[in-house]
């Protein structure tokens, strides 16, 4: 047991199932919310929380929630459950171990928000996540949790499963919202916003999973004892996701303003092999990397982590040890993101595969510096100028590998092959 | 009562706006054109080119000019470094993969991306990566050629079909770059509207069949026109060669070709809409004329025919016309002057043939001639009766169905040769609607006009003259 | 009544639609996309333009979302579909010597089926292990913190 949201349970067998849930207070926070509170009331105490979305953009939960009409006489929620941001696996853990979590978060939300029909979007490739869920959501609606009249309060909600079927984009909300319509996952301009014009142009709420799956802590506890955790700006805990050359990768819950280089020296046991640690990306494939010296020095959260120029993002700490090839490293999320651009917009449909094909060139050892000069430009034709956000998550990665490993990339062209014998893995 | 209005400052130039507004929409009205692509008046915005990146109140980030909403004292700048910055960037990504084969390709000289690419291109492409490969020269239907090669993904062609024709017979498949424009049947593109794609698309890659190398646009000009394919009376464009292009090679003659019909714009008949029997206009007006003056099938001078029909209406017991659908206002007029107590009937010149749409709710009207209510405001809308006991009747028009005359004479001014046997006693050629300036009335009671596309063919005359010269 | 599809397979996309609010026809193109794959281990051109007669919708969306999701497999696959990670965590956990000692094992590349139709060999994006890399799917079942010695066990279990 290392947080207080989520690791607060020993994870055994059966510490899934509603009997365990409820054993540790689960549901009671959504039955006080039925019983005690309005639904602007639940409302307010997510927005006095301070609560920040946990997917990557990090808006203020209850602010998103205000920004829905309260006259509407339809309104949707979709809990985003399409984690497929690279170093990202915080979601599955939630839904693995704790599922009840998530629905009891839905629920109230969806109180919240006057829900009556409620979507978990989750991505396509999950297996175990997805069993966990749709089984919860059975022991949900055998006890009178989900459906009509639920607990004879009068309020009726209904979660519907939704599977997506392999789209980075469709985590991005209006590309979900499409794709929930059974469109390609195209995102959507803005304005107008979701929570004006959403899903089938009604107004639309969506929250990741580890936001939803937190609002039950916050109505048990109260909000000031969530706002009293972690940095003031953007209290709380978080699902911190250590990967990459630590020796013992894994899930930790951590208070905002935790220290990188603990997470990584301690929490996850140090570097692999005992070698010296050379770069960490932060937040997530898409957030910017930081070089050694700056990634020990920096506390995970918004402020320390954005003057040093990257973020928080989705809580994914990958982790890179001296000896590895940053070229070939970036060219596997170059890579990724050419596979993942929608194919939408101009910059990021020709621009994403313009620089994989540039970087592929480099790492074949037919790079040029002319190609080196061409790819240090294309972030800034990209980032910013496209529909959805990720041109500029395709950008970033490119932007700071070239600005901090320059040396490298400079020594792939001149020389025709990788400073590190173009390893990745130990 | 006007609106409220908004003003912004687009470029140091104060405006006002409609409030529901967006930018580029508020610009246009005002005379500046922001660039754009994918934007299209009559079509949902989908912000999908990137051209149209703006600077709002200084923010760092830019925003699509097409798809923002004008608010008071939003203050726009399109000529700042970071503007023509991320144009020459969206320019750069959009030739990536680009043919650049403006050399044989139609859409050169009224291409929005060459045109862009001048204005606000980069000088020197940075690529130099070997072009990605797609399907080119692919039949999309039986009128439309696609090049997948020079699409630049816009989706113009595909709201097209989703938000106005309502066929959703184009989509675009399989994702990023290596999306591609295609039909729900591939290969059978066969919406009734389909050829309005062809203009729609801002480049090169969706091009007409019929069109396809026939000629360079800039030798070409337009003369505004109007539809004869049904009482819609949709105005078009019809394109032929400017006199100082003309070609002067033996055996050839481009100075009556109609090179192509498109749509002019006219927001009160037909948008900027038009449907395939209109884009086919310069085809259906090269049919087979009538030029030789007859009388009792007899070749004869025009001079002779008319004569011959003169004698003929002077020793007719009981006179009838038969009023064209297909001639002018103008025309009607002329008619209408000299007929006194002769009665006259509304002849259609056409009905819908095999295989035609007959109506529909976009454009297309069943009656399939232009002026069916010019006629009926003259003359009303009574048809042709046998039993009435004509001995001499004008018929003015073509004749596409048997007409049931009976005994009578016949005096048939015709512009175009006619499919039938021709029992008329006198037939005398008449010009066609491309050969004088004009208008119509369409079913909305909405007048059209037409000028004069080519001149008419030496020995023919206009029906107006020989109506009057008829009744004097 | 719609002929293409199986009397049971309509019944499952009969079930799916009970689930989803009328008002939302549309939303049932991915599942029952998914449904047609897990029947028939692919779904093709036809199928989606039967699922469109279903919905009542216009049939190049369905077309268009066939095509522009990764996870639809548009002609048939080997029974076991081995799918291995090749993202950022699981490259630097080793996923390319996964890739390579697959390949060597089955004696295929990335892209293609054993002769026997036995297995499928693919690599995806991130799969959400980063945290138990390198990792693969065979089918639906993920298999974690990969090794060689791992990986044939794996291959040796698949009945």
């Amino acid at each position: 047991m290392s947080g207080p949201v989520f690791m607060n349970h020993e994870v055994t067998t059966t510490s899934h199932t509603l009997a365990e849930y409820r054993a540790r207070g689960g549901y009671v926070a959504f039955e006080q919310a039925l019983r005690d509170y309005t639904p602007a009331q639940v409302g307010e105490r997510a927005k006095a929380s301070g609560l920040q979305g946990r997917g990557g953009a990090g808006f203020m939960t209850g602010l998103k929630w205000e920004f829905v009409a309260k006259d509407a006489p339809v309104v949707y929620l979709c809990c985003n459950i399409d984690e497929g941001e690279p170093g990202t696996f915080k979601d599955r853990w939630i839904l693995e171990h704790s599922p009840h979590q998530l629905v009891e978060g839905m629920l109230i939300a969806s109180y919240a928000l006057r829900v009556r029909h409620a979507f978990a979007y989750i991505r396509g490739e999950f297996d175990l996540p997805l069993r966990r869920l749709q089984q919860a959501l059975v022991e949900a609606r055998a006890a009178g949790l989900v459906g009509e009249n639920i607990l004879g309060t009068g309020f009726s909600c209904d979660i519907i499963v939704h599977r997506g079927a392999g789209a980075y984009v469709c985590g991005e909300e209006s590309s979900l919202i499409n794709s929930l319509e059974g469109k390609k996952g195209y995102p959507r301009n803005k304005p107008p916003f979701p929570a004006v014009k959403g899903l089938y142009q009604k107004p639309t709420v969506v929250n990741n999973v580890e936001t939803l799956a937190t609002v039950p802590w916050i109505l048990r506890n109260g909000p000031e004892q969530y706002a009293a955790i972690g940095v003031k700006k953007a209290p709380g805990t978080r699902l911190f996701g250590v990967s990459g050359h630590v020796q013992r990768p894994g899930m930790f819950e951590k208070p905002t303003g935790y220290p990188l280089a603990q997470l990584i020296h301690e929490d996850a046991g140090g570097i692999l092999g005992g070698r010296k640690l050379k770069a960490v990306i932060p937040g997530g494939s898409s957030s910017p990397v930081l070089t050694a010296s700056e990634a020990e020095a920096v506390t995970l959260d918004p402020e320390s982590l954005g003057k040093a120029g990257s973020m928080v993002g989705s809580g994914a700490v990958i982790v890179v040890a001296e000896g590895t090839c940053m070229v070939r490293l970036l060219q596997v999320l170059s890579r990724f993101y050419a596979h993942e651009s929608c194919g939408q917009c101009t910059p990021c449909r020709e621009g994403t595969d313009w620089m994989n094909r540039i970087l592929e060139r480099i790492v074949a050892g037919q790079g040029t510096a002319a190609d080196l000069a061409t790819l240090k430009r294309l972030p800034t034709g990209i980032q910013g100028n496209t529909v959805c956000a990720l041109g500029d998550a395709a950008s970033m990665p490119v932007a700071s590998f070239i600005k901090k490993f320059g040396d490298e990339f400079e020594h792939y062209v001149t020389h025709g092959r990788s400073l590190h014998e173009g390893r990745l893995a130990p | 009562m006007s609106a409220p209005t908004i003003k912004i400052t687009v470029d140091q130039r104060e405006m006002d706006a409609r409030p529901g507004e967006t930018v580029l929409q508020a610009a246009r009205r005002h005379g500046v054109d922001i660039p754009h692509f994918c934007y299209h008046d009559k079509l949902s915005i989908a912000g999908n080119c990137r051209i149209c990146l703006v600077k709002v109140n200084n923010l760092p980030k830019l925003q699509p000019a097409c798809n923002l909403p004008v608010a008071p004292n939003m203050v726009i700048e399109t000529g700042v470094e970071q503007v023509q910055q991320a144009r020459e960037h969206v320019l750069q990504f959009m030739l990536l993969n680009h043919p650049v084969d403006c050399g044989v390709c139609d859409k050169a000289g009224e291409c929005r991306l060459q045109d862009y690419q001048h204005a606000y291109g980069p000088k020197q492409s940075i690529a130099r990566d070997p072009k990605h490969h797609k399907r080119k020269l692919h039949d999309l239907g039986p009128r439309i050629t696609l090049d997948n090669e020079r699409c630049i993904l816009c989706s113009r062609c595909v709201r097209f079909t989703r938000e106005v024709s309502g066929s959703s017979a184009l989509g675009i498949v399989e994702r990023g770059h290596h999306s591609f424009v295609e039909a729900q049947v591939p290969g059978r593109f066969d919406d009734a509207y389909s050829d309005n794609v062809i203009e729609l698309c801002p480049v090169g890659a969706l091009l007409s069949k019929d069109f396809l190398y026939q000629c360079r646009v800039w030798f070409l000009q337009p003369v505004r026109s109007v539809c004869t394919g049904c009482e819609r009376g949709c105005s078009i464009k019809v394109w032929k060669r400017m006199n100082v292009r003309q070609q002067h090679m033996p055996g050839t003659d481009s100075s009556h070709v109609a090179y192509r019909t498109t749509v002019f714009e006219n927001a009160d008949i037909n948008g900027p809409w038009l449907c395939n029997k209109g884009f086919d206009q310069h085809k259906w007006m090269a049919r087979e004329r009538l030029l030789q003056p007859l009388v009792r099938g007899q070749a004869v001078e025009p001079a002779q025919a008319l004569a011959e029909a003169r004698k003929l209406l002077a020793a007719a017991q009981k006179p009838a016309v038969l009023v064209s659908a297909h001639a002018s206002n103008e025309e009607l007029d002329a008619l209408k002057a000299v007929l006194g107590d002769v009665p006259a009937y509304l002849h259609r010149d056409w009905a819908p043939v095999d295989g035609e749409v007959v109506e529909d709710a976009l454009l297309i009207k069943a009656d399939k001639n232009p002026n069916r209510a010019g006629v009926v405001a003259r003359f009303g809308e009574r048809t042709f009766d046998p039993a009435a006991g004509h001995d001499v009747v004008v018929v003015w028009g073509e004749v596409t169905a048997p007409l049931p005359l009976g005994a009578a004479a016949w005096i048939h001014l015709t512009p175009f040769a006619t499919p039938l046997e021709h029992p008329a006693t006198v037939v005398i050629p008449v010009s066609n609607t491309w050969e004088r300036r004009g208008s119509f009335t369409n079913f909305e009671g909405k007048r059209n006009v037409f000028e004069p596309v080519f001149q008419k063919p030496a020995g023919v005359q206009h029906a107006a003259d020989v109506l009057r010269s008829l009744a004097t | 009544m719609n002929t293409h599809f199986t009397p049971a397979l309509l019944e499952q996309f009969d079930a799916l639609r009970r689930q989803y609010p009328p008002e939302m026809n549309t939303s049932l193109v991915l599942p029952l996309l998914h449904c047609v794959q897990d029947a028939n281990g692919f779904v093709t051109e036809a199928d989606a333009h039967a699922i469109a007669i279903y919905l009542g919708m216009p049939s190049i969306q369905v077309v268009e979302a066939l095509t522009w999701y990764s996870m639809f497999d548009r002609e048939p696959q080997g029974r076991y579909v081995i799918k291995v990670c090749r993202n950022i965590a699981c490259s630097l956990r080793g996923s390319e010597r996964i890739v390579a000692h697959l390949q060597q094992r089955l004696g295929i590349d990335v892209g293609e089926t054993t002769p026997d139709g036995r297995f499928t060999l693919k690599t995806v994006e991130c799969l959400a292990s980063c945290g138990t890399a390198p990792a693969m799917q065979v089918n639906r079942t993920y298999h974690e913190q990969l090794d060689e010695a791992k990986l044939d066990a794996i291959l040796e279990s698949l009945p």
